[in-house]
């Protein structure tokens, strides 16, 4: 019989192939007796890995963005990173985008009537009536024509979550060039820092240019309930007013008499909308004479054209807003085009109480990114005020190497000068403020001297990309003398390679190859091991069949 | 004894040596009643002849008293062991070596072994399982610190066995620093010894496509089958 030498073909071959590492262990051991330690086989040897494809690290600026300038008047400071803020776009939110020549206009990008600045109404020599204009933006949403996110924004290598974002009011087009999928230079996260003057009479307008309702919520700035025209005024929808729907405006009122860094942000369905990055620093600076503000810092960083109490008492400001983000949650608007699908999609399908969070930036970027327009670069002695906001689902514990700094502020209210002590990690909870004053005297307490200094998240998510590092919000103090002249930092480390090719945050390249290559590489196969395997499979299904058939024919006879 | 972990797992559940066990000890080449109930201490050095300088540790020394068996010394032999990270990088997945994973003496010989490690932390040559009326504990054991060389003497037994010799500091052993050393033609080798021996407990090393293939060939093999059994039944 045919079947017969089949089943014992079958059952040879499954004797034969069963991996002996398979054996139970009291044979093993009985075998070890008889035969001895099995003979030696080399483990497989490590996987060649392909040499990193990096991104450039630090970008050109052919236009001279990163210099001084003075512009309308308007003091502009350097920026040293390699990546600064558009200098005409400084001046005229400086100025007000009504009060500046069309040639600043044009050079901004802003709309005339991004940032209007009226009279002067205590007759301190700067404007008090305000007048901000926000839209309403998503970056890295869905299409039905293209299969990648449109209107692209990295904020690291390769990595495009969806965002949504309050921007300042442009004209043209939202993307760098007609055949550019990537989104203008000045349009991206974090939703831009706003400056405004204590007493101030100042008005944002929301133009709800995107594609769902929203809010304006004024997170801890003094402001009315209700406006002069009895209109809710909070930005609550469950409390104040309906929420502006798509290609509505709404303007908000407020002339806070306190103030202090605060915060903005959409406040309809809150858990979903502002994770998406629909918020902001909202920071009321003294009223002092003479005091033109950068009344927007868009994507925050430093400020380029500081206020007057600040020139007092520091030497620069930076402007640090911590946002981490849910890939699970974000990417829900790349995948369906269709406002309802999205809709069910982020406010249904998503739960957030289910939710962990990815991706973690500092003004708008991950590291390696950070690298390029986020470090606070300074010079021995000096004194750096820092605002910082942790707007993420997670809280942050902000740690400084090498430095110790001290909270003046939290949650935009100055701390007793008794209660003032350095420290280095901070612990920011979600939505909360403070004030650092970091100071670069080599005393061994608040510096210990010139160098690259990290500061990040101490929580080790935060360090990551996905869960690689290093990735998140990792950001460095650099003293000038560490800079180049370019805008990058002398480091001394790992090759900067590996971090700026997309491959390595796709999980795609062994963390230590490019100091220690082969040694913790990928492995390759067990061929034997397969072969084995593959001989048992096929055993397997072949005794199978065969019992199969004789079952069949058992029950038919 | 790491060489044991998993052997006192199991024994740890039930306070007591199984028969399969007690074999394991012999596979291992270790006198069973070392790796029984006994239990070795190694932060007791107590009963240990220690030599400590600078330089490292020399433990149980023994130039001159003879093993039971051993008329007289059969001869002087000398060994040079390096140790380092430089001797593991002809093998793929581990990370520390020595130059000889395994050596061969003559019974009743007096053994010279210069140790010299290459890397810039400690290493160990640590000998098991001798006879323990000379060699406390068993052990005869020579440590070098980084970059550093140190010698020792023993004299080996009359019998032929084979015995282990590995690096105790923690994952060395399991990363490469595990070797045997035979007196005589020993008595067989010991598991997991890199470039002698398997490993006991292998990873699979199975190819991401492995699944579907096993998978695929499983079902092909089941349907052929079929079909066959149908066509000649």
């Amino acid at each position: 019989m045919k079947k017969r030498w089949l089943i014992l073909f079958a059952v040879l071959l499954a004797a034969l192939s069963y991996p002996p590492s398979w054996y139970p262990l009291t044979v093993r051991v009985k075998m070890t007796e008889w035969f001895g330690a099995a003979d030696f086989r080399p483990l497989p040897e490590s996987l060649p890995v392909a040499d990193p494809d990096p991104a450039v690290f630090c970008p050109p600026d052919p236009a001279g963005w990163r210099q001084s300038h003075l512009i309308e008047g308007v003091n502009i400071r350097p920026s040293r990173p390699c990546v600064a803020d558009n200098p005409y776009a400084v001046a005229s939110l400086v100025r007000g985008t009504n009060n500046v020549g069309q040639d600043t206009l044009l050079r901004s990008g802003l709309a005339a009537d991004a940032v209007e600045k009226g009279r002067d109404l205590d007759g301190d020599g700067d404007p008090d009536e305000i007048h901000i204009r926000l839209e309403v933006a998503e970056l890295n949403g869905g299409s039905p024509l293209t299969p990648g996110p449109v209107t692209a924004y990295e904020i690291a290598p390769g990595i495009q979550p969806g965002l949504w974002v309050f921007a300042p009011k442009f004209v043209g087009m939202a993307v760098e060039n007609f055949e550019s999928n990537q989104a203008r230079r000045s349009l991206r996260l974090p939703s831009p820092a706003i400056r405004i003057e204590q007493g101030d009479t100042v008005r944002v307008t929301l133009e709800n240019s995107h594609y769902m309702p929203h809010t304006l919520h004024l997170h801890g700035a003094d402001h009315g309930f209700t406006d002069v025209s009895g209109e809710g005024n909070d930005g609550v929808p469950i409390t104040s007013e309906i929420p502006v729907l798509p290609g509505q405006a709404r303007t908000y009122e407020l002339s806070p008499r306190h103030a202090g860094t605060m915060f903005y942000h959409c406040h309809v369905q809150p858990h979903v909308h502002v994770m998406m990055g629909l918020q902001g620093l909202f920071i009321v600076e003294e009223n002092r004479p003479e005091n033109w503000l950068q009344t927007m810092n868009i994507g925050a960083g430093l400020v380029r054209a500081p206020s007057v109490s600040v020139r007092d008492d520091y030497d620069s400001e930076y402007d640090l807003h911590y946002l981490d983000i849910d890939k699970e949650l974000n990417e829900r608007i790349q995948g369906e085009n269709d406002p309802r699908l999205i809709t069910r999609s982020m406010h249904r399908d998503y739960d957030i109480t289910d939710a962990a969070t990815d991706y973690f930036t500092l003004n708008g970027r991950s590291f390696p990114f950070t690298f390029r327009e986020s470090l606070l670069v300074g010079k021995d002695n000096e004194r750096i005020k820092l605002r910082v906001v942790n707007g993420g689902a997670k809280g942050i514990a902000l740690h400084t190497h090498g430095h110790k700094f001290t909270v003046t502020h939290r949650d935009g209210v100055e701390l007793p000068q008794q209660t003032l002590a350095p420290q280095d990690v901070v612990w920011l909870a979600t939505s909360q403020r403070v004030d650092l004053a970091l100071d670069l005297s080599n005393d061994g307490l608040h510096s210990y001297g010139p160098g690259i200094w990290p500061f990040h998240d101490h929580q080790y998510n935060g360090v990551t990309n996905d869960g690689i590092g290093p990735g998140g919000n990792i950001s460095a103090i650099v003293y000038a003398q560490f800079m180049d002249e370019g805008g990058w930092p002398q480091t001394r480390g790992v090759s900067w390679d590996q971090y700026f090719d997309p491959a390595y945050y796709r999980k795609e390249i062994p963390v230590w190859e490019a100091y220690a290559p082969g040694l913790f590489s990928d492995t390759g196969a067990d061929w034997l091991m397969l072969l084995r395997l593959t001989g048992l499979m096929l055993a397997a299904g072949i005794l199978a069949a065969i019992l199969l058939h004789a079952l069949v024919n058992l029950r038919r006879s | 004894m790491k060489a044991l972990t998993w052997l006192r797992v199991q024994r740890s559940k039930t306070g007591l040596m199984a028969p399969w066990q007690l074999a394991v000890s012999f596979l291992m080449i270790l006198p069973p009643s070392l790796s029984g109930q006994e239990s070795m201490d190694h932060s007791d050095h107590s009963g240990h002849h220690m030599a400590v300088n600078p330089s490292g540790v020399v433990m149980n020394e023994n130039r001159d008293r003879l093993p039971r068996g051993c008329p007289e010394i059969s001869g002087d032999q000398a060994l040079t062991i390096y140790a380092g990270r430089k001797y593991a990088r002809d093998l793929p997945g581990i990370i520390f070596g020595m130059s000889e994973h395994e050596v061969q003496v003559e019974p009743c010989s007096r053994v010279k072994v210069t140790f010299v490690n290459e890397d810039s932390v400690r290493h160990q040559w640590m000998v098991h399982g001798l006879p323990k009326y000379l060699y406390p504990a068993g052990m005869f054991h020579i440590e070098a610190n980084g970059g550093h060389t140190m010698t020792g003497t023993f004299i080996v037994p009359a019998e032929d066995q084979t015995y282990l010799v590995h690096c105790d500091m923690e994952q060395h052993m399991e990363k490469g620093m595990r070797g045997q050393l035979l007196v005589g033609s020993g008595s067989g080798d010991l598991w997991s010894v890199p470039g002698i021996s398997a490993n006991f407990y292998r990873s699979d090393y199975l190819p991401a496509f492995a699944p579907l293939l096993l998978v695929l060939v499983s079902a092909s093999a089941f349907i052929l089958s079929l079909w066959l059994a149908k066509r000649h039944s």
